[in-house]
């Protein structure tokens, strides 16, 4: 190299002891010259130790993490070669142990070799980068200081003798825990090793057990009222853990209100029942050729002739196959639920767009409404109001309304500050603001989100046949249930037909309004 | 400039605007202490935005806001139609304190006695061009017919005619500030509020746009507050500059007054590279006649020299002095009351007088 000292020297200054030879990798690496397989020997030979010194912490822990598969891998072929050797006389169980010997034997090398060469291969690159860090910042690790050592030496006292005994012992069972708990609280005498084993290396132990709650009923009372009945539970009934004794509460507290406001249920299932009547009259209760002609028309006149002939395409699927009726069925639910989404969702987004309260109490809301599994919705619908459509359009609901609150908000919230603030200026008043500024102004947004609920509702309803709200879902879960893999296939091809063709003539609707 | 005559339509008295969660406490404490900037910055982590102003406009004046960008130039304007709410001082307008007005009130003074231009154009991309000049007037529920018939005349003040139809989007940065300008001038405002209206545009077309404006401006008298950061753009449309730094205003006058006597060096150093050619008049370099003949030189005889007036500007007396071995003669009431040498010209040229 025949680079001046000068270039060297805060190369130098940084790595400390070997200070020449990171000099020299740091300047390959600075001029791409480094050779495209170079590896660092010390880091080869030394590991997470090498990174400890040179108080790497990021390298500490890939290579402390590939040691540790290593050991794990090698503890176990100890422990299932001494199993086989225990169990000489059973040959099916040498034969397994012996096959898995083999099996982490193998591990133990591959893992080994490859993640070594990967540190060292790694260990000058990130070496190079925490120097570009020590360059900002001067409290960033530099040189080589034996006091780091330490620390590798304490996390590896901490990690290594428990895991190693796990490794080579094997985990006792929960339920043999379990006993060996009662047994505890009977005052029994356990042997520690059981103990230990039960509490450190068998399943998380459960800490929290709970007196049995008491069994409620609602019965009736001699003039038909409900009445609430409370049965303490059996004497000596063993305690319960924390997960049943809430899922027992949760389920205490849907029944009182099932039973005490059932009235209010029973209200909302028939408001939704008679508009879904309503707009079932339209698609199932009117004449096919009426049906199929209007649906061709909306879709030429919204989202031109292209559109409209594989619409007409996919409703004569729908018809020869035999799937008119359900295929309508399953559009009224669509329509209900979505009409349902936009006309709550559109104002609790502009609510979520404008108030910075409303945003911190509907954002969570919404985060666990989209994460939760669509198949949990299904649940308390059933628990609240039984099986049938009207449940399944209010699972739907709730699984479809995000979108179109999140977007409807983006929407107001992309309005540009300078637009509202001439609206302002000219004296709009908040409503004017609303209607002829924001809404406007977040259209393309709004539309979108009433896309996404069109098509998350076609979801959402094909799953809630499973409580009974039949459809085209329906189809599909009687071919489930019979392994009758065809039909389920044309229901499948329906379904999708349906969604594209949804999809393509709301698309092309938020298309031509911009 | 006599304003004693004239009547304030815009007044500002002690306006303090700080911004941050404890601009109670920051006011407080700078009235008490008399803190500077930085100080609130640091002690209170607030931002002065304005600092004790107190300008008044004439009415039909074209009052000059200047200054940098961070200067509260923006912020000052926007406390006259109230879209920023001062944290000391009142805002009058034709006497009114606008502080005084509830909310329906205010909108209706907004929508009746002010218009606005932004630097930014800030017109509704749905709206057609017409329906954005109309927006003042719709927001005041104004009939549709009425709207488009007023919207229309005042297509043709901006000369956008055939642009009504379309969608600004479709309309160059000049056009859209134009139906800026169109929008503001609706609802036939007594104020104008321009917030750097032609900045954003390139220079041939903001001067373009600048000459229609005073044009404009001189036929339909209406009392305007320019803000602008450029020197060059205020001397030309102001009656009156007023000069700010950090809040403050530094300096307020007419375009001559801020060029022949900058009152620090921070105004100074702004004019110093400004055109004084339009800015300074005859009666500033002249030097009397006896003066001049002092030096041992007679006049030559007043029919061989250039005359001018006291206020012709020194573009003019360029003009006379070309081609001339005499000096310019300067008449009052037909009697020479100075003369303008070659030196005196080119020295008043470079701003010494």
């Amino acid at each position: 190299m025949n680079d001046t000292p000068d270039i060297r020297k805060p190369f130098i200054d940084f790595a400390g002891a070997n200070g020449a030879y990171y000099a020299d990798v740091f300047l390959q690496i600075q001029k791409a010259t480094l050779g495209r397989f170079h590896l660092n020997k010390a880091a080869l030979l030394g590991g997470f130790v090498w990174a400890a010194l040179r108080g790497n912490w990021k390298l500490f822990i890939i290579g402390f993490v590939v040691d540790l598969i290593t050991l794990v891998n090698c503890a176990l072929v100890h422990k299932y070669s001494n199993a086989a050797i225990e169990n000489a006389g059973k040959a099916y169980l040498v034969e397994r142990y012996e096959g898995w010997t083999q099996t982490h034997l193998v591990s133990a090398i591959v893992v080994f070799v490859i993640g070594r060469l990967l540190f060292a291969w790694l260990a000058d690159r990130f070496y190079s980068a925490q120097y570009e860090k020590w360059r900002i910042d001067r409290r960033v690790n530099s040189g080589l200081v034996a006091s780091r050592l330490l620390i590798a030496l304490l996390i590896s006292l901490l990690i290594l003798p428990l895991l190693l005994y796990r490794t080579t012992q094997f985990a006792p069972e929960e339920r043999s825990c379990i006993r060996q708990d009662r047994a505890i609280a009977k005052g029994e005498h356990v042997e520690f090793k059981k103990r230990f084993d039960c509490f450190i290396i068998g399943e998380f132990p459960t800490f929290i057990w709970i007196d049995r709650p008491d069994q409620i009923s609602f019965p009736r009372d001699d003039d038909g009222n409900r009445t609430i009945k409370r049965t303490p539970p059996s004497e000596g009934a063993p305690p319960v853990n924390l997960n049943t004794y809430t899922s027992q509460a949760i389920d205490d507290g849907i029944s009182y209100l099932t039973v005490f406001y059932g009235f209010l249920f029973d209200g909302i299932t028939h408001v939704l029942r008679g508009m879904l009547s309503a707009i079932t009259s339209v698609f199932v209760g009117t004449p096919w050729p009426i049906t199929m002609s209007v649906l061709l028309f909306i879709a030429y006149q919204v989202a031109g002739s292209r559109t409209a002939i594989f619409v007409g395409a996919s409703l004569i699927y729908l018809a020869v196959f035999g799937f008119w009726q359900t295929a309508m069925d399953t559009m009224s639910l669509v329509v209900a639920s979505s009409l349902i989404c936009v006309v709550a969702g559109l104002p609790l987004g502009v609510w979520v767009g404008k108030s910075r309260r409303g945003q911190a109490v509907v954002t969570p809301i919404l985060d666990v409404m989209q994460t939760i599994p669509s198949f949990v919705y299904l649940l308390p619908a059933i628990a609240f109001f039984s099986i049938g459509k009207p449940p399944g359009i209010l699972a739907t609901v709730i699984f479809a309304m995000p979108p179109m609150v999140r977007l409807t908000a983006l929407g107001i919230r992309h309005v540009p500050d300078n637009t509202k603030e001439a609206a302002l200026a000219f004296g709009a008043n908040p409503r004017q603001l609303l209607t002829k500024v924001e809404l406007p102004l977040a259209l393309p947004s709004i539309m979108a989100g009433i896309n996404q609920v069109v098509m998350m509702s076609l979801s959402m309803v094909v799953i809630a046949a499973l409580i009974g709200a039949g459809g085209m879902g329906y189809v599909v879960t009687e071919a489930l249930e019979n392994t009758e893999t065809g039909r389920g296939v044309l229901a499948g091809i329906g379904i999708a037909l349906l969604a594209m063709m949804i999809d393509r003539v709301v698309q092309k609707a938020k298309v031509t309004r911009q | 400039m006599s304003d004693a005559t004239r009547k304030n339509v815009v007044e500002t008295r002690n306006v303090w605007k700080i911004f941050g969660a404890r601009a109670d406490e920051a006011m407080e404490a700078v009235r008490r202490d008399n803190l500077t900037k930085a100080e609130v910055l640091e002690q209170y982590q607030a931002v002065v935005g304005v600092r004790d102003v107190s300008i008044s406009v004439g009415e039909s004046e074209i009052f000059c806001i200047m200054g940098l960008s961070g200067s509260g130039k923006s912020t000052l304007v926007r406390h006259i139609n109230r879209l920023i709410e001062p944290t000391g001082g009142e805002i009058l307008i034709n006497g009114v304190n606008v502080g005084d007005l509830d909310a329906e009130e205010l909108r209706v003074m907004r929508a009746d006695k002010i218009g606005m231009v932004f630097q930014n154009m800030a017109l509704l991309p749905h709206r057609t061009v017409r329906d954005n000049i109309a927006f003042a007037l719709e927001l005041r529920n104004v009939d549709a017919f009425t709207r488009a018939q007023v919207a229309d005349r005042t297509i043709e003040l901006v000369d956008l005619q055939g642009y009504g139809d379309r969608y600004p989007s479709e309309l160059s940065g000049g056009m859209q500030q134009r139906v800026g300008l169109a929008r503001a001038m609706a609802a036939d405002p007594d104020i104008l509020l321009m917030d750097e209206p032609f900045s954003a545009l390139d220079p041939l077309i903001r001067r373009g746009l600048q000459d229609e404006f005073l044009e404009l401006s001189k036929s339909m008298k209406k009392t305007t507050l320019f803000i602008t950061h450029d020197l060059d753009e205020a001397i030309r449309m102001g009656s009156r500059i007023a000069i700010m730094k950090d809040g403050e205003i530094v300096q307020t006058g007419t375009p001559e007054e801020i060029v022949t006597k900058p009152a620090d060096d921070y105004v100074a150093d702004f004019v110093a590279g400004i055109s004084k050619l339009k800015l300074i008049f005859a009666h500033t370099v002249m030097q009397p006649v006896e003066k001049y003949e002092s030096g041992g030189v007679m006049l030559p005889s007043l029919q061989d020299c250039p005359q001018a007036d006291p206020e012709d500007d020194l573009d003019t007396l360029v003009g006379l002095a070309v081609n001339q071995d005499n000096p310019v003669v300067i008449m009052s009431d037909n009697k020479p009351v100075g003369v303008v040498t070659k030196d005196a010209l080119l020295r008043g040229i470079q701003g010494e007088t």
